[in-house]
């Protein structure tokens, strides 16, 4: 998967000057879109990281997100106290990784002594005080309830990706301002590079989180989820664990907050703090399969991608300019009932309305489909591996 | 910025508030809130009570009331329309809401959650969000294709008020608003009803009964999947009576973020109660109500920091949730404890 990831910048790119291109347009979501389900997926994966894991729902978790894009946005503008505009940015990304995990070690040592609807109560209340406190902090921007972005004045370059001080193993990202590079026969604008730096930044989080799910930690924390009672009567302190969980997801979710920060170059209180961003990483997570840490991440994509078929965008494709360019047009100014047109009835029950789907395709999972995308399909392999096999074995004896 | 400046600003405020004039408008302001919580939040308890649902979509019942008691308003009312006919008019309309918002409940019940109450609690939160989802944006696409603005109040509902609930009155020197007045003795009512109905008819019992032991109530002869179905459908039905109230107020006003600007106060006011106790949840309601009256009026004269209400009410849940995790209260083996 890690290699298909790799080369879609590439095919993304043959694809649409292919003769196919406006369909793969249409179909396949932008690079740029991809750069955001990186690094969301991620907060998507920190969030399972606790509460797929641990079966406790951090409904707060926007904060540390929001605590990572603050950071960095706020650090690249000189205003945290002590830190130059100049730090190197993954020097950036650690602080706020940090900071988050302090105020996860504040949070949880009061939540988790509560647990079940309480504890998703408290997390949520917490992280709605800290966004009704940015919204309204001036400290931050003129405009504290449109967020802030990185001055071009103080912070004109891009932020860099890659070893702290060593240019030559730095590459910036950024829309406008990423780093665009040369290499014999290849090519590659500032979105891609952003793409495989942000990309890269990502895969490692997932592959330190996956070695802590794999350690005997993890397993402790399976063991929470499943019965915490046995846990605590086997000898496991799991409050311990489940705090050490908490800041750990804490940690990776302020990454991934600052990452989106550095991308963007901005932060906005309702796309970083707000419970609803909880949601989005919720939904992610749920469609991808609960409590299976790459799931998020293709929860995020899907999420997206239907988000950016059913987009009001004329760029990067969506499905009403793709039919307004290959519909004739009798067909799009048909009338359907009193008037409505065709292309009308598109852009009045399909065109930006994409939550609505995602929310009938959320539900649908949550019914019949309760693992997930992932989980599902690992469920099917595992049943043909370790148990089909036994059994067919089993009947072939019998004759 | 230094205490030497604030200071004197401070304690002026603090003479400001305690002025007979200042402390009926905040206490007036408070109640009718507390009134609204507690018919929104009452819903949620009920159903967290009986059911074990937290219901996420709970707000999305009080912005589909809204919108749905508004349009019923702009068909009845016309300019000529006289005030006391509005009134009545108004009345018809909660009757409409409350039966079309409860049978939408008792459908999402019966075909959705149903499905869920033998899995972990979390899938009926997962579950009852992903249709808030669902109602909410389905809400944006008819709101948007009747060319409404779907994030700013609906004006024309607004203007159906009857004219003496849009000025103040001044009664013995005390500002007095009609609107609030009407929200508080709306709310009174209809909580009082659902009291009455929960202590004193035969039904109610029978819900209390679930509520405490729902496997011991079906033992004994009583279809308790028929009483979740209507507690459901009584619990959006008040939902949608509130948002019908709150269409009036130009405060609130029939938007689409209503559904979020009502739920996250009320799951505030369920959870300082203590889940699933009528009576903390209308304690909590007053309260709560109450802090935030106070607060806006703080925020108004004295403390230049928007959002302070807000942040306020969210303060006395974590402070709740620390101090008396059950709730005020609550019992401390419901909502997993």
């Amino acid at each position: 998967m890690v290699a298909a990831l790799a080369l879609y910048p590439f095919v993304y790119a043959l694809l649409v000057a292919s003769p196919l291109g406006t369909e793969a347009e249409t179909l396949l979501p932008r690079v740029d879109t991809m750069v955001g389900v990186f690094y969301f997926g991620l907060f998507a994966m920190s969030f399972d990281f606790v509460s797929g894991y641990t079966g406790y729902l951090s409904f707060g978790h926007a904060i540390f997100y929001g605590t990572g894009a603050y950071f960095v946005v706020l650090a690249a503008n000189g205003q945290v106290p002590l830190l130059a505009p100049g730090t190197p940015f993954m020097l950036m990304l650690l602080l706020a990784g940090l900071l988050a995990v302090a105020i996860a070690l504040a949070i949880g040592a009061l939540s988790f002594r509560l647990s079940g609807v309480y504890f998703a109560m408290i997390t949520l209340g917490f992280a709605q005080v800290a966004y009704v406190f940015v919204r309204g902090w001036d400290y931050v921007s003129e405009n504290p309830k449109d967020g802030a972005a990185v001055s071009t004045d103080v912070h004109p370059d891009g932020f860099d990706v890659g070893i702290p001080w060593i240019d030559a193993l730095n590459l910036e990202i950024g829309r406008l301002t990423g780093d665009t590079v040369e290499f014999l026969f290849v090519s590659l604008s500032g979105t891609e590079v952003s793409y495989y730096m942000v990309g890269l930044v990502v895969l490692v989080c997932y592959l330190a989180m996956q070695r802590l799910i794999h350690s005997p930690f993890g397993t402790v924390l399976l063991a929470i989820r499943e019965n915490e009672e046995r846990a605590e009567a086997v000898g496991y302190e799991p409050f311990q664990f489940k705090l050490a969980a908490f800041a750990i997801s804490g940690f990776f979710a302020a990454v991934a907050g600052g990452l989106s920060g550095g991308y963007g170059r901005s932060v906005a209180p309702d796309s970083s703090m707000y419970f609803l961003v909880t949601g989005d990483a919720l939904l992610a997570s749920i469609i991808g399969g609960f409590g299976t840490l790459a799931g998020p991440l293709y929860g995020r994509l899907f999420d997206e991608t239907v988000r950016e078929f059913l987009s009001k965008r004329g760029s990067g494709g969506g499905l009403l300019p793709y039919l307004r360019d290959h519909l004739p047009a009798s067909v799009i100014e048909a009338d359907l009932v009193g008037g409505l047109t065709v292309g009308g009835a598109i852009e009045t029950f399909l065109n930006g309305h994409a939550s609505l789907y995602v929310g009938v395709i959320f539900v649908l999972f949550v019914l019949y489909v309760p693992n997930g995308l992932l989980g599902t399909v690992r469920d099917r392999l595992g049943g043909t591996v370790a148990k089909q096999l036994p059994d067919y074995l089993d009947r072939y004896r019998r004759d | 910025m230094t205490g030497t400046v604030l200071a004197p600003l401070f304690v002026d405020a603090l003479g400001e508030f305690f002025r007979p004039g200042t402390l009926s408008e905040v206490l007036l302001n408070g109640l009718s809130k507390a009134a609204l919580y507690a018919m929104i939040a009452s819903g949620l308890t009920l159903v967290f009570g009986l059911l074990g649902v937290l219901n996420f979509a709970h707000g999305s019942f009080t912005m589909l009331g809204a919108y749905l008691g508004g349009l019923v308003m702009v068909v009845l009312v016309g300019s000529a329309t006289g005030d006391l006919a509005r009134v009545l008019f108004f009345l018809v309309g909660t009757l409409v809401v409350f039966a079309a918002i409860g049978a939408l409940g008792g459908a999402v019940e019966v075909g959705l959650i149903r499905q869920l109450y033998d899995r972990p609690p979390i899938y009926q939160i997962l579950l009852t969000f992903g249709l808030a989802l669902v109602l909410d944006e389905g809400a944006r696409i008819v709101v948007a294709f009747y060319g409404l603005q779907p994030i700013t109040d609906w004006r024309d509902a607004l203007g159906t008020k009857p004219g003496f609930m849009a000025e103040n009155l001044e009664v013995a020197g005390l500002t007095v608003a009609p609107l609030a007045l009407f929200q508080i003795v709306f709310g009174v009512v209809t909580i009082g009803a659902v009291w009455l109905f929960l202590t004193r008819t035969r039904y109610g019992m029978v819900v209390r009964a679930g509520s405490e032991d729902d496997e011991m109530t079906a033992a004994l002869g009583i279809d308790v999947n028929r009483v979740f179905t209507t507690v459901f459908a009584l619990g959006s039905a008040v939902a949608g009576v509130a948002g019908m109230l709150l269409m009036w107020d130009p405060v609130w006003g029939a938007s689409l973020p209503l559904a979020h600007e009502t739920l996250l106060p009320a799951f505030v006011v369920v959870i300082v109660g203590g889940l699933g106790t009528f009576r903390g949840t209308v304690v909590a309601a007053g309260l709560v109500g109450l802090v935030d009256a106070t607060m806006t009026w703080w925020f108004q004269n004295a403390i230049t920091f928007t959002g302070l209400p807000e942040m306020m009410i969210f303060l006395v849940l974590v402070l709740t949730l620390i101090v008396r995790p059950q709730g005020l209260f609550g019992v401390e083996e419901v909502g997993g404890h």
